[in-house]
């Protein structure tokens, strides 16, 4: 078991669900602090350094994305948020505000941990700040310098709008974007919320990286949220 | 006998006023005055005879007695019915034509003002009965007015049986007694008099006493309106259309009355399902923590323990039916909120290709390795859609599909845009055991499992293709279930491709 040095802040306010997530943290070798209520979690984070908060938004003090919003005014600390499952326009919203992933209830130890790994990995290399030359998943890989990206060896032609989409996912590898998200990236602000573009752009990418765009290996679809490529 | 005694009564005045007539012509010739005013006299007498009789006849009888009367005793010879002078036949001949005209013309104007009197009351009976019949709050205060105003206006005693909505009779009607007082009755038979109502105007009995008028609604029978033989079978033809417009009267306040009811029920209707839909979410969604907790809870117990010791197995099946409990949960809260009327849907473009990828990527959780065939267009295909509810549509069908068919059988998912209609045709077909004939019709009714006795081992509480039908009728689309050739069930769905049509459910 390895030993981390990050602290998590569980933000939560069903006891059972602490219990799980501190003993799943406990399990990994994190340190964590736990808050049942928005005030608590904010004024932990004054006093201590924190690296991660996994965040309900239904919180008995006041909503989970005021949380968001305070935090991402002074700090770029991962923000996971934990939701229900009939919440997408909040989760949307939440990662719009800054979150950096979701979780739906009920979720596993195993998905909590692939969640946390991913953000804390993104911290990492933020901290190094030296973007690696080629990005790779699975048998994709792109070239950052070069501007090419391969599929098993494979050179693929890409258009200019399917490049960059494609390289937006890779810099947010593992990471969920929101529709909204990737289109004020791509097509810049003001485009509005025409997603039919966006769907259309998608499957023309899909149809050159994917074997079958129904079962997506590399850039998974979030319904009603948005697009995530795979970590592996 | 009513009869006799007015026709004994008219004769009386006639003959009175005649004799009357003669006395004076008497005193008159007594005391010379000329005869031309007796002729007067005689003329003046036959005009109030035709005043103060009723119909025209009473007036020529006076006009033929005064002629008699007059040559009898006032012309030359006298006592006597000849006539010597010629003078005297003109001034009989035109006393007789003038009396003629006289009488008929008074008769008229007489007539013509009772007509105008009874018309008045008529209207004004009438009014009075629409006028009550509007405050009207029930359908026995409706029958009570009727039968007053129908027993005021023919001086008799009627009754009034009311309908139910369904057209079917009271067991109890109203019957007004000659003293006013109005009292229940029992209907004896109803099945046979309702066979006798749809005879109408035919005379039939409740107790051989009644002649009855059935007053019809918009779309049915509503009431029978039941007058005394003797009356019913005798009316006249102004009775008869005032009978008419009290009947329309009524018929038009009974419908008032049975829309209104309706209205009421369907209202209430409308609150007590909406509270159990309110209260189902409630608990539903005050279910979903401890479940999040009790899953939680019961994997960090499988983790602690070793795979072969039986406190995992524990641990496993309260996990499951934990799991399994949380998606029952997740179905009632989607299922309410389509219920509640109030649930908006966001459609937008979506790929099905994404679509159909979500929901196989949250069966690869629930079935594990289980394949799918997914056959869609190469080309992309965008529908307009509430991308979630439609990916639980899948969802929902894929699972009942691996529920049904053994581990090895095929299960299908084909897509395709059916430009004709103008819909995109979506489908889920399995090589299973199918779907019982007679649970094909109720397939999609809420809490309907086919006959599943063996629910112990496979659970199912019968949401899943109810929410798949309200969420698919929400997109203004069409869901069918049906057997394959070849054996095993097949679920069909439509969504309309255009999107301007935003609907709400």
């Amino acid at each position: 078991m390895s030993r981390h040095e990050e602290i998590v802040l569980v933000v939560e306010d069903n006891q059972q669900i602490i219990n799980f997530i501190t003993y799943v943290l406990k399990q990994e070798g994190f340190s964590y602090l736990t808050s049942g209520t928005a005030q608590g979690a904010l004024s932990a984070m004054v006093s201590q350094h924190i690296d991660l908060m996994l965040l309900d938004l239904g919180l008995p003090d006041f909503d989970g994305m005021e949380v968001i919003r305070q935090v991402r005014e002074w700090s770029e600390m991962p923000i996971i948020v934990v939701s229900a499952r009939d919440q997408d326009r909040e989760k949307a919203a939440a990662l719009d505000a800054g979150a950096d992933d979701y979780l739906t209830k009920p979720f596993s130890a195993t998905e909590l941990m692939a969640r946390i790994r991913v953000a804390l990995r993104h911290l990492s290399q933020m901290a190094k700040n030296q973007p690696q030359p080629v990005s790779t998943v699975g048998e994709l890989s792109m070239d950052w310098e070069k501007h090419i990206v391969t599929l098993k060896g494979n050179e693929l032609h890409l258009t200019p709008l399917e490049y960059s989409l494609l390289s937006l996912l890779f810099k947010n590898i593992g990471k969920v974007l929101t529709t909204q998200n990737i289109l004020r990236e791509i097509y810049g602000v003001g485009y509005g919320t025409d997603t039919q573009a966006l769907r259309t752009l998608m499957a023309g990418l899909r149809r050159k990286i994917e074997e079958v765009p129904a079962k997506p290996r590399y850039i998974l679809t979030e319904i009603g949220v948005g697009y995530r490529l795979v970590d592996e | 006998m009513n009869q006799t005694i007015k026709i004994f009564r008219n004769l009386a005045v006639t003959f009175s006023f005649i004799v009357l007539a003669t006395v004076l012509g008497v005193l008159f010739q007594f005391w010379d005055f000329q005869p031309a005013n007796t002729v007067l006299v005689y003329v003046f007498f036959v005009m109030l005879t035709s005043r103060f009789t009723k119909g025209y006849c009473y007036g020529l009888l006076a006009t033929v007695l005064s002629f008699l009367l007059f040559n009898w005793f006032f012309t030359e010879p006298y006592y006597s019915l000849k006539i010597n002078d010629p003078m005297y036949i003109i001034t009989i001949i035109i006393m007789t034509v003038t009396a003629t005209v006289t009488s008929a013309l008074t008769s008229k104007v007489k007539q013509a003002a009772t007509e105008a009197q009874e018309k008045e009351a008529e209207s004004n009976a009438l009014y009075q009965m629409t006028n009550n019949l509007t405050d009207a709050e029930s359908a026995e205060k409706i029958a009570s007015i009727a039968v007053r105003t129908v027993c005021s206006t023919l001086s008799c005693t009627a009754a009034f049986i009311c309908c139910d909505e369904k057209g079917a009779f009271q067991p109890t009607f109203i019957q007004q007694k000659e003293n006013g007082q109005q009292i229940h009755r029992e209907l004896t038979d109803p099945n046979a008099f309702k066979k006798r109502v749809d005879n109408p105007h035919t005379p039939y009995e409740i107790g051989s006493e009644f002649f009855n008028f059935p007053i019809y609604g918009r779309t049915q029978l509503l009431a029978v309106l039941c007058l005394p033989r003797e009356i019913g079978e005798n009316l006249n033809k102004s009775q008869t259309r005032l009978l008419h417009s009290m009947m329309e009267s009524v018929s038009l306040a009974l419908d008032r009355f049975h829309s209104l009811e309706e209205q009421t029920r369907s209202h209430e209707e409308t609150i007590r399902e909406r509270y159990r839909g309110n209260l189902l979410r409630a608990i539903s969604h005050d279910l979903r923590t401890p479940l999040s907790g009790i899953m939680g809870t019961s994997e960090m117990l499988m983790d602690m323990t070793e795979h072969d010791d039986p406190r995992y197995a524990m641990a496993k099946d309260i996990y499951e039916d934990a799991d399994w409990l949380h998606g029952l949960v997740e179905n009632i809260l989607n299922l309410t909120k389509f219920q509640d009327g109030c649930f908006a849907l966001h459609k937008q473009p979506e790929a099905v290709e994404e679509v159909i990828g979500a929901a196989l990527l949250v069966m690869e959780k629930r079935a594990g390795e289980r394949e799918f065939n997914v056959n869609i267009p190469d080309n992309l295909l965008l529908v307009p859609m509430d991308a979630r509810l439609i990916a639980q549509v899948f969802v929902n069908l894929l699972d009942n599909a691996v529920k049904h068919t053994p581990a090895d059988a095929e299960i299908t998912i084909c897509a395709e845009e059916d430009t004709a209609h103008g819909l995109a045709r979506f489908s889920v077909a399995d090589r299973g055991s199918g779907i019982p004939e007679d649970a094909l019709p109720n397939i999609f009714k809420m809490f309907y499992t086919a006959g599943r006795k063996e629910s112990s081992t496979q659970k199912g509480v019968g949401l899943g293709l109810s929410i798949c039908q309200s969420i698919v009728e929400a997109h203004g689309g069409t869901i069918t279930a049906q057997n394959r050739a070849g054996g095993g069930a097949e679920f069909v769905f439509t969504l309309p491709m255009e999107a301007d049509t935003n609907e709400q459910t």
